[in-house]
């Protein structure tokens, strides 16, 4: 099975039903309709070169993701955004009991303009990868390979970023109680 | 709270992320819910993390390509696999479609080595379909955690069919029946019932509680709704299980014992179809 590659599916069946995730996800990354097209576009053409040594029954999605977060890096916004210092790539070791109030779960998360502004106030760092565990539902070994992190980075990112993102929530929970 | 030497100290916020993202191995994750049957701070904190997590995946799924862009990323795709599918031959046209001018080269040992570190978590052609039911277990999920809270209180607040079956009339475009007491498993209540959407349809919501575990379960119209087949088994430590009777989709989601809720299902299945 190793030996073969492409075999079942052509590049064009695997790539696209993931437009629609590419897309949000450039757009995410660039925050520009037409840099978000031009991401993916090229996206596209580096994975379709290197697709003969794509193996078929591994993750194409996490393969084609790696392409366009490195191909982000290479963009002018990327090298902006690879510039932001990041100073908390370390296990957390303050601040644990920050958790939810009971009150918390009394109401729905269902305020999605709220959500909306929070998510656009993260570190670009950690919003990439909560995007990725969460909207694209990435596997933290395979967000690891995407990022080019070791998986405890992942793992300490994940915890950062659902923490500001709560406390960038809590005055809207406060509100709506 | 008694405690022995084996009790498991609450969960610390990656332990917590890692439980809800399903990256914990079997063991841990049984351990982690022992904790949670008796951990009422804990149990919060998970339930809390999981309706955020649910509302990030919503939230997050915000830009769709415009509707020229899909066109041409598609265009694009097409031709260049095309392309590079057929063999190059002069008469080839140039093809008209956008492509981009800069060429980078990738060494394809780096890619198989990459490739081959990369397991396969998902078939692969079902990414599209897998996308939007996984839009949809987020949906049920949210929704069982909601009538979880204490603050929500159900429309019918009921154990009796009678009452409970009647108040959807005129407010649901099906109908359904339900079992009545003895028909169902045993220590299985009807609680009260709501009306509710999903996936952007009229739901019936129906609360029971088996073994005191709470059980959402879901009745929509079957034309109406998309297939569920693919709906995962099982989301951030709670079951979601599917049945079908020639009208209704019934959607079952609960952390109870996967075959208690099965036997339920079983008997609301019944009861649609009266000998
Ligand atoms: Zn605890």
């Amino acid at each position: 099975m190793l030996s073969e590659t492409n075999s079942g599916d052509t590049f064009e069946q695997l790539a696209l039903p993931l437009i629609p995730s590419l897309y949000n996800h450039a757009f995410w990354l660039t925050r520009d309709q037409a840099e978000a097209e031009d991401l993916v576009q090229e996206t596209f053409s580096k994975a379709l070169r290197a697709f003969g040594s794509f193996q078929s029954g591994t993750n194409f999605k996490a393969w084609t993701f790696r392409i366009l977060h490195n191909t982000f890096l290479t963009t002018r916004t990327g090298i902006a955004a690879s510039r932001t210092v990041f100073l908390e790539d370390h296990p957390e070791t303050l601040d644990t009991s920050s958790g939810p109030t009971p009150e918390d779960n009394l109401i729905r998360l269902n305020n999605q303009a709220a959500l909306h502004i929070a998510l656009e106030q993260l570190l670009p760092q950690l919003r990439e990868v909560l995007l990725l565990c969460d909207v694209e539902e990435i596997k933290y070994k395979d967000i690891a390979l995407i990022l080019d992190v070791p998986i405890g980075t992942v793992m300490s990112r994940i915890s950062r970023a659902r923490r500001t993102l709560r406390q960038l929530l809590q005055p809207q929970l406060g509100e709506s109680l | 709270m008694s405690q022995t030497p084996q009790v498991i100290e609450h969960l610390n916020p990656d332990r917590l992320n890692a439980f809800i993202d399903g990256e914990l191995p079997p063991t841990e994750c049984y351990g982690i819910e022992q904790h949670l049957t008796t951990c009422h701070d804990c149990t919060l904190r998970v339930l809390s993390a999981t309706q955020l997590k649910a509302a990030t995946a919503r939230a997050g799924h915000r830009f769709a390509p415009p509707p020229e862009a899909l066109a041409r990323l598609t265009a694009q795709l097409r031709s260049q696999s095309q392309l590079q599918t057929k063999p190059q031959t002069q008469t080839n046209p140039q093809p008209q479609t956008k492509i981009p001018t800069r060429i980078y080269s990738i060494r394809p040992a780096a890619w198989a080595a990459l490739a081959a570190a990369i397991l396969l978590t998902i078939s692969l052609p079902s990414w599209r379909q897998l996308n939007r039911t996984n839009t949809l277990a987020a949906e049920l999920l949210d929704q069982h955690l909601a009538t979880l809270s204490s603050a929500a209180t159900p429309q019918v607040i009921s154990t009796d069919r009678h009452t409970v079956k009647p108040w959807f009339q005129g407010r649901l475009p099906f109908s359904f029946n339900l079992p009545d007491v003895a028909a169902l498993p045993p220590d299985t209540t009807l609680k009260g019932a709501d009306l509710t959407y999903l996936n952007g349809q009229p739901a019936a919501l129906l609360l029971f509680t088996i073994h005191k575990h709470e059980v959402s379960i879901f009745l929509t119209q079957r034309s109406t709704t998309p297939n569920l087949s693919t709906l995962p088994g099982s989301r951030a430590g709670f079951t979601i299980h599917t049945a079908t009777t020639p009208d209704l989709r019934i959607v079952a989601v609960s952390d109870v014992n996967p075959a208690d809720l099965d036997n339920l299902l079983a008997a609301l299945v019944q009861t649609q179809n009266p000998a």
